[in-house]
């Protein structure tokens, strides 16, 4: 958890979750983004020559975009002053004892080995810019799944890798999937083939660990037909004096009949911009869903979208922002329905507390000719004390015939009738106030693993403890 | 119109601040751009073919035609509001466009500066008026711009009811038209405002109704939208003193090629404030609607209670609504809903109607008639409704 009962992580987040371990790198670029830079990105990783020329042309791309002009102020980022890439150990590992200790140390703490010894079906924990530990169970390389990090896929699955890469979110997407088309390094890379369900979730942790460390991960993820696969990300981050980017891009393409659900736990310190484009694409009767957590950052900027692109596709998404002290949260989803008959729901629950601000920001957009369509969205905003704020942009452009759409919202604080209702039950104030925003965001919990539940609990505890007013 | 200052001329015996106003207005309109694509409110709004130098006579510059009520109480003033610019600039002058600012873009810059007709009232304090006030604004002839202002001045613990209609004489005729208004809510004031816009189908409707409530005041405003084949409508209450409660409804039905665009705003700048919006249209044939509505709560605003709600019946294939209910809200001590539909008549009720032997076209018109008919209720005096009910009668057929 990046921020601590004060959301000040600079305070006490070393004593209480010290992730922090010396730097050690095997490689560290220079500061600041130029083409030699990425060149020297792309040959680092011995890309083919298709991918240093798409990293050039995206940087070019990059530098004509403008800043976006709407969503929270990224003026203070200087592109100039970040690493674009490290790499902690020049080799990936195969099991967890060959892992350098200062990294083994961090996970540690982080309980990675602990679940995956448990039920997790492979771990691909990425530390800095590339995944180091890696490994996959048995059962799902027999099944023809394919799970590991991205850099590794490029060279060992070129044709399945080049056939999907950047086919749903194209570099001219926007600034920051330009910028990370460019610069990528580390993400998972997932194929699941036809007719093939995993049964449990597939899960990699992301870390961010170096001063002024920009981390762009590339996730790309294929479902074939009839397939199903639930992937987890989850985030954490130590405590740094200066501001760092990440900015991510996660693509998914989900075929005809199969379903994907993308988790996110995303909980970086209170210092890092996260501005990540996160799209699936979805085929006749597939669905997509997305559970997106935003806890942690200082700037969140961050709409998971589905395209919905054959008759039947469904898309869902179901966020959670909280907001604490300096912190903003400009969140939402956005669903295009491209094609007829095809259904989305975006459910979204803020919390804004000591000062900070949620924005559910969406789109729904339905062309001309996807008729019969069906979209809801449902905006649930708390707020706990008078300095913090709630905004909400909800975006709809319907072109389509006979189509339903609905949009509710509602913003409030604590009720003093359940607040009543609880103390006169012997229940202490603050308990009773942790009780209510547990149960307010309880949509969201259910739907996440069991151990993942129980953290977002402790840390909305944690946030809580005698900070209500 | 041709929009020179020559055009001023044509109003002419105007006191000196007025003519300052509209030059200051019009320079504004030189000044600011058009509006962009990339600008959110024009977005989906397209005014690239409007142009007002196409329609540069002035139409009804001595004002329009009042219903008085048979008796005014002492006091009152009620006027042409040209008229009223000189004859009590001190009640007039200090207000005209403070509400509804010159320059807030090209339109309303336009409208400022060359504003004809239009209605002065003015009750003074405590004082009631039982009948309402009827101002009626007609369009005579095509080609032309109507563009009447009305400015409403409600006095501590007074109350009253206004009608502002706004009538083509040929439904068929091009122009460009405007109808703003601006209401001023003292303490305690109790005011029902009433605008029934049914202009004729080819003409560009620009308004902007913006009230401004003080302590324990109370509005009731009713925005009827019918006529126009581009009709751009905002209408904005800021609640600033504690104890106001600003109540706004509209209806419109939009059908043929019409193009309806409403923008609202209920702003809570003080606590203990309560505003209730509820905008409600039906949509034929290859009519377009956009709603985008704000409320913004601001930070010292606690104990605010705001509402808003657009719902929208597509009845056609073709036609197309666009909704985007909005909220900033700075303040943790507030109740705070919102909600907007777009969909068509539910099949499932239409089956039930049909299934008792209802003719599909009755069934459909019962169900119209049924999803206007909560809103219809909350119209602030009995005149203007049963206007609006036959308006909206002939209309579903």
């Amino acid at each position: 958890m990046a921020t601590a009962p004060k959301i000040d992580v600079g305070g006490d987040y070393k004593e209480k979750y010290g992730f922090f371990v010396p730097e050690d790198y095997v490689f560290k670029a220079k500061r600041g983004l130029n083409p030699e830079i990425v060149k020297e990105i792309s040959w680092m990783k011995g890309e083919p020559e298709w991918m240093t020329k798409m990293r050039l042309r995206s940087l070019e791309i990059f530098r004509k975009k403008p800043m976006p002009t709407w969503g929270a102020d990224l003026s203070v980022i200087d592109f100039e002053n970040i690493f674009y890439y490290l790499k902690a150990s020049d080799k990936q590992s195969k099991s967890w004892e060959e892992l350098p200790p200062d990294i083994k140390a961090t996970y540690d703490r982080l309980g990675v080995p602990e679940a995956e010894r448990k039920f997790l079906a492979g771990v691909s924990a990425q530390y800095e810019s590339e995944v180091v530990y890696h490994s996959l169970q048995e059962k799902l390389s027999q099944q023809g799944v394919i799970f590991t990090d991205t850099d590794s896929a490029l060279r060992d699955h070129p044709e399945l890798f080049k056939e999907y890469f950047g086919t749903v979110i194209p570099p001219a997407d926007n600034k920051f999937s330009a910028l990370n088309t460019a610069v990528w390094s580390g993400g998972s890379f997932i194929y699941v083939p036809k007719g093939v369900k995993v049964d449990i979730p597939l899960q990699a942790y992301f870390r961010i660990n170096a001063e002024n460390m920009g981390q762009f991960e590339r996730t790309l993820i294929i479902c074939d037909e009839g397939s199903f696969v639930h992937y987890i990300e989850g985030c954490t981050a130590p405590i740094y004096t200066t501001d760092s980017l990440h900015s991510a891009v996660v693509e998914i393409i989900v075929k005809k009949n199969a379903r994907c659900r993308y988790t996110t736990i995303q909980n970086w310190s209170t210092n890092v911009f996260n501005l990540v484009t996160k799209r699936a694409m979805a085929y006749a009767d597939a669905t997509m869903e997305w559970v997106d957590g935003n806890l942690g950052s200082q700037i969140t900027m961050k709409y998971p979208s589905v395209y919905l692109m054959e008759p039947g596709a469904k898309g869902d998404v179901l966020s959670v922002a909280f907001a604490g002290k300096g912190q903003h949260q400009d969140a939402g989803g956005k669903m295009i329905h491209v094609a007829p008959n095809t259904t989305s729901t975006i459910t979204s629950k803020s919390i804004s507390k000591a000062g900070g601000r949620t924005s559910y920001r969406g789109h729904i957009k339905i062309y001309p000719g996807a008729n019969n369509c069906k979209s809801f969205v449902k905006c649930d905003a708390l707020l706990l004390d008078d300095e913090s704020r709630s905004d909400t942009y909800p975006y709809n452009d319907v072109d389509a015939e006979n189509v339903t759409l609905g949009h509710e919202a509602t913003v409030s604080k604590v009720s003093d009738e359940q607040l009543f209702y609880l103390m006169s039950r012997g229940i202490p104030r603050a308990e009773a106030e942790t009780m209510i925003v547990n149960g307010f965001i309880e949509p969201f919990t259910k739907e996440l693993p069991l151990e993942y539940a129980v953290e977002l609990n402790r840390l909305i505890q944690l946030e809580m403890e005698g900070s209500v007013g | 119109m041709a929009i020179t200052s020559e055009t001023l001329d044509q109003l002419q015996g105007e006191p000196r601040w007025l003519q300052d106003v509209r030059r200051k207005a019009l320079e504004a309109y030189d000044r600011l751009p058009p509006p962009s694509k990339t600008d959110e409110e024009w977005r989906r709004t397209d005014v690239s073919r409007f142009d007002p130098s196409q329609f540069s006579k002035l139409e009804h510059r001595n004002g329009q035609k009042l219903v008085l009520p048979s008796a005014l109480p002492r006091g009152v003033i009620l006027k042409p509001l040209r008229q009223a610019a000189e004859e009590h600039p001190e009640l007039v002058e200090p207000r005209l466009f403070s509400l509804v600012h010159a320059d807030r873009d090209r339109f309303a810059a336009l409208h400022a500066a060359f504003f004809t007709g239009g209605t002065f009232l003015y009750v003074p304090d405590g004082v009631e008026i039982d009948t309402p006030v009827i101002g009626q604004h007609f369009s005579h002839e095509g080609g032309t711009s109507v563009l009447p202002h009305t400015l409403i001045v409600a006095g501590t613990g007074s109350r009253f009811n206004y009608l502002d209609e706004y009538i083509a004489e040929d439904d068929t005729e091009t122009g460009y038209r405007t109808g703003s208004t601006e209401i001023f809510l003292g303490d305690g004031a109790q005011v029902g405002y009433v605008a029934v816009q049914k202009w004729g189908r080819n003409v560009w409707h620009f308004a902007d109704q913006r009230a401004e409530l003080q302590k324990d005041s109370t509005l009731r405003l009713f925005n009827v939208t019918l006529g126009g084949k581009f009709s751009k409508n905002r209408v904005e209450a800021s609640l600033a003193g504690e104890g106001a409660n600003a109540e706004l409804k509209a209806i419109y039905f939009a059908s043929g090629e019409q193009f309806f665009d409403f923008h609202t705003l209920q702003d809570h700048r003080v606590g203990n404030t309560r505003s209730d919006l509820l905008f409600k249209g039906a949509l034929s044939d290859s009519a377009r609607t956009v709603y985008a509505g704000l409320i913004r709560i601001e930070k010292h605003a606690a104990r605010s209670d705001a509402y808003q709600a657009n719902r929208n019946l597509v009845l056609s294939d073709k036609a197309r609504a666009t909704s985007i209910p909005m909220l900033e809200i700075d303040n943790n001590d507030v109740r705070c809903t919102h909600g907007a539909t777009v969909g068509p008549v539910d099949p499932e009720h239409l089956f039930y109607l049909r299934s008792r032997g209802i003719p599909e076209a009755t069934a459909k018109r019962m169900l119209i008639q049924g999803f206007f008919g909560d809103v219809l209720d909350r119209i602030p005096f009995e005149h203007a409704r049963r206007l609006v009910e036959a308006e909206l009668e002939a209309r579903i057929g």
